[in-house]
């Protein structure tokens, strides 16, 4: 049997900012076809490790690799390989909604990209909004449009956080589910979420993070960051 | 930390109820099937009003409470502050007398001159200026309100309630009387500049200031009213006549077109009149309206006023300046999609060219910077040619550079392209390059000498157009992709306190690489040394400086921890399997 490679891997990774230890020797590796939930209380860490994950943020010990090449969000490689949905997107504010699909398509050189954009539109229940200027979307619209992103373009690994929020919840329903299929088709997915009903469908493991300790104070609560991982119920 | 916080904290830890955060121990998120059946017996202790009516509210009284608070959180006096700021007055004080010392010797010699540009200066330019002034007005009243309430305001006080009209009624005599305040300073000091009598400077003056508040309570009672068009029609009838004004001095100077001495003398005096009667009018009618006026309307101009005062406060134009466009998109809503074209960068640059005609408008801009060139040398100041015409072709590509300004400020968007961030940035500024080798072609013959000033053969013409024209766009670029102040690195001790270093450059961003790459042509270097300055800007505008010191420090922390591993004295690294 042939010898499965991670598409993300992430090894001893550590985080502090200042006294404050947010993620502590974090290792993780994730394969093709499974999808990793973080979860855990707000400021466990789930954000910062996604960013680590994705080269936003530089980890201050430790070592991520995607396809084992060194995370650096600037290599064009991993730019063409990781797909983000995360709180740092921004959009043109002279671009519609539409545009914005069709630039991100073409710029990865999706052939047909019109009829892809059409049915992600579609999908993610945007199409009377097409031509609507980002700056004027309600929150919710603005999530399923960063959602959409992910969508028209060429993946292996697929990074989100939180991608539930400001979604009702049919749409939840529905991100559910297209984050299961995509999985079975073989996408490797990292996600944090407080979502119990997102975690439960999409995961194949789930790792629970505890939260993070200062230096100055060592018998605080959660004191030393620590990650329980288990197979969740979704399935490989 | 302190003692207090310390003892909560381990209070928290010893509670009963307190997550179990032991490393490896079972997951208790997913152990509940419902989340919130643990909190299903807690008492929460609701309180609710009392069942007695409210009372009426004053809303003076209401304002005087809040002055009272604020009073009293206050830790220093005025007099302490200024105290403390002695240093700061005093430098003001003295650059204000030079300043005043300047102008003083500026008019007199303008008064004195007696050639077409000057006496030209002397008759267009106050009116330019009012034209310019009233412009600007109306453009500030439309995107700010001009009556605005702070989102605080909107949600604490305006769901009470009280009289609008007695909570705003002082912000709309604000906003009037300022315009007139700074509307009258502005053309006293052009009107200085071009070397009008004292009489004459008064004059215009309080006819500018007048006209400014006239128009500002216009604007207010149109803002009543939730109409636009009327500002909008007068904001571009204002604007071209300042464009016209501005021209006919060029050509006047230049000798292609009469001098219009038959202006009155008493016109400044007529429009202060009818800017007065205007104020006069249109702020009684405005004020009778303020109870109209919508909250959402109001808190519109307040957000936008506090995103300003944030961007202003990091000394950060560019962020100012993304405030305004994100607002200017937000009003215009809804346009009508058009397809791509292309794979790769070549839909980047496509849909840049799309902007060009989606937004059409920052092309005036560049056929204004184009005249520059033809302005300088009619005015005789064609020495400062190369910088200032750079300065002006740079101000006009910036609103071009809007997509590359969006995909610099934040990593998100930018990640989401599979391409280097130097290719990105290149393909972003084909579309401006276009344009900036569209002005080098107008400004040609100004730069070769047809309208006077320095007279140059056309091979060093043509390069001396070229080196400010490139100053131009890579100043243009410099400003659009400048990071933000960080606050995190170590600061600088100053009288204002303490800043970063990167706070004050923050303002010359984009100028300093036109001064770097004009400075040798107004000193009578060969045009090469421009030429090569600016290849060398290119090259470290296209260099991430944080990504690099990034890098450099991964590499040295990797060495580092080689080095350890070598010696036996790294952790072992720890990898979670799936189990299977």
């Amino acid at each position: 049997m042939a010898k499965r490679t991670p598409v993300l891997t992430a090894s001893g990774i550590s985080k502090s900012f200042g006294p404050v230890t947010i993620v502590e020797d974090f290792s993780l590796e994730v394969f093709p076809g499974e999808a990793v939930a973080l979860t855990g209380r707000n400021g466990a860490g789930k954000s910062t490790i996604l960013r680590m994950l994705i080269g936003a943020t530089r980890p201050d010990a430790g070592r991520i690799e995607f396809e084992g090449v060194r995370m650096s969000e600037t290599d064009p490689a991993i730019r063409r390989g990781v797909a983000t949905v995360i709180d740092d997107l921004d959009f043109f504010p002279d671009l519609s909604v539409v545009e914005h699909l069709d630039l991100l398509a073409r710029a990865h050189g999706v052939p047909d990209p019109e009829a892809i954009v059409d049915d992600v539109l579609a999908e993610v229940q945007l199409v009377p909004q097409s031509g609507q200027l980002p700056g004027t979307l309600s929150s919710g619209q603005r999530r399923r449009l960063a959602l959409a992103t992910a969508f028209v373009r060429p993946r292996r690994l697929l990074v989100l956080d939180e991608p539930e929020q400001r979604l009702d919840v049919e749409g939840v329903a529905w991100l559910a589910a297209r984050l299961r299929a995509e999985r079975e088709r073989g996408l490797a997915i990292v996600m944090a979420s407080h979502e119990p009903h997102l975690v439960e469908s999409v995961a194949t493991r789930k790792v629970r993070l505890v939260g993070p300790s200062r230096a100055d104070i060592p018998d605080a609560p959660g004191a030393g960051t620590a990650e329980d991982a288990e197979d969740a119920g979704a399935g490989a | 930390m302190s003692k207090k916080s310390k003892k909560l904290i381990r209070q928290l830890a010893a509670q009963p109820d307190a997550p179990a955060a032991a490393p490896g121990g079972p997951d208790d998120v997913d152990a509940a099937a419902d989340p919130y059946a643990a909190f299903a017996g807690r008492d929460w202790g609701f309180r609710f009003l009392p069942d007695a009516p409210a009372e009426p509210v004053d809303e003076k009284a209401l304002h005087l409470l809040m002055k009272e608070w604020r009073h009293g959180r206050a830790s220093r006096t005025i007099g302490q502050v200024l105290g403390d700021a002695y240093f700061m007055i005093f430098s003001l004080v003295v650059l204000g007398a030079m300043v005043v010392n300047l102008l003083l010797n500026s008019n007199q010699h303008a008064a004195g001159c007696t050639t077409d540009a000057c006496l030209a200066g002397r008759t267009l330019l106050p009116w330019a200026v009012l034209f310019a002034v009233a412009t600007l007005t109306l453009a500030v009243a439309r995107i700010f309100g001009p009556v605005l309430a702070s989102a605080a305001e909107g949600f604490w006080l305006m769901d009470a309630p009280i009289s609008r009209t007695r909570l705003l009624g002082g912000r709309l005599r604000g906003v009037v009387l300022g315009a007139f305040l700074v509307a009258g300073a502005s053309a006293a000091l052009l009107a200085l500049l071009a070397g009008a009598a004292p009489l004459g400077v008064t004059g215009w003056a309080l006819g500018t200031g007048a006209a400014a508040s006239g128009l500002m309570a216009l604007a207010a009672f149109e803002q009543s009213r939730e109409r636009r068009v009327v500002v909008r029609g007068l904001q571009i009838v204002f604007g071209t006549a300042a464009a016209a004004a501005v021209v006919w001095m060029v050509l006047v100077a230049a000798g292609r077109a009469p001098l219009l001495d038959a202006l009155p003398t008493a016109a400044p005096w007529l429009v202060a009149g009818a800017g007065g009667v205007l104020a006069a009018v249109f702020g009684v009618a405005a004020f009778r309206r303020l109870n109209q006026i919508r909250r959402a309307r109001l808190l519109s101009g307040g957000s936008l006023v506090s995103g300003m005062q944030g961007a202003m406060f990091a000394l950060d134009l560019g962020l100012a300046r993304d405030i305004l466009v994100e607002r200017e998109a937000v009003e215009r809503g809804h346009v009508r999609p058009t397809k791509g074209r292309g794979l790769g960068l070549r839909a980047l640059i496509w849909r840049d060219a799309q902007r060009v005609v989606r937004f059409p408008k920052p092309l005036l801009g560049l056929v204004a910077a184009a005249l520059v060139p033809y302005a300088l040398d009619a005015l005789g100041i064609a020495l400062l040619l190369p910088l200032v015409a750079s300065l002006g072709l740079a101000a006009a590509l910036v609103p071009f550079l809007g997509s590359l300004r969006v995909l610099t400020r934040t990593g998100g968007l930018a990640r989401s392209f599979p391409f280097p961030t130097r290719d990105l940035r290149n393909a972003l500024m084909v579309v401006p390059t276009l344009l900036a080798a569209a002005w080098m072609g107008v400004a040609f013959p100004a730069v070769a000498g047809v309208a006077g000033g320095v007279q140059r053969a056309a091979p060093d013409a043509l390069a001396v157009t070229f080196a400010i024209g490139v100053a131009g766009l890579l100043g243009a670029v410099r400003w659009q992709t400048a990071k933000q102040v960080d606050f995190n690195t170590p600061m600088v001790a100053t009288n204002a306190g303490a800043l970063p270093p990167a706070l004050i450059f923050n303002l010359f961003r984009g100028l300093d690489v036109c001064l770097l790459v004009t400075a040798p042509l107004m000193f009578g270097a060969p045009v090469y040394v421009s030429i090569g300055l600016a290849l060398v800007v290119y090259f470290f505008l296209g260099v991430d400086m944080g990504e690099l010191q990034e890098e450099a420090k991964e590499q040295q922390r990797i060495a580092a921890a080689e080095k350890a591993a070598a010696k036996g004295t790294a952790e072992k690294i720890r990898i979670s399997r799936p189990k299977r």
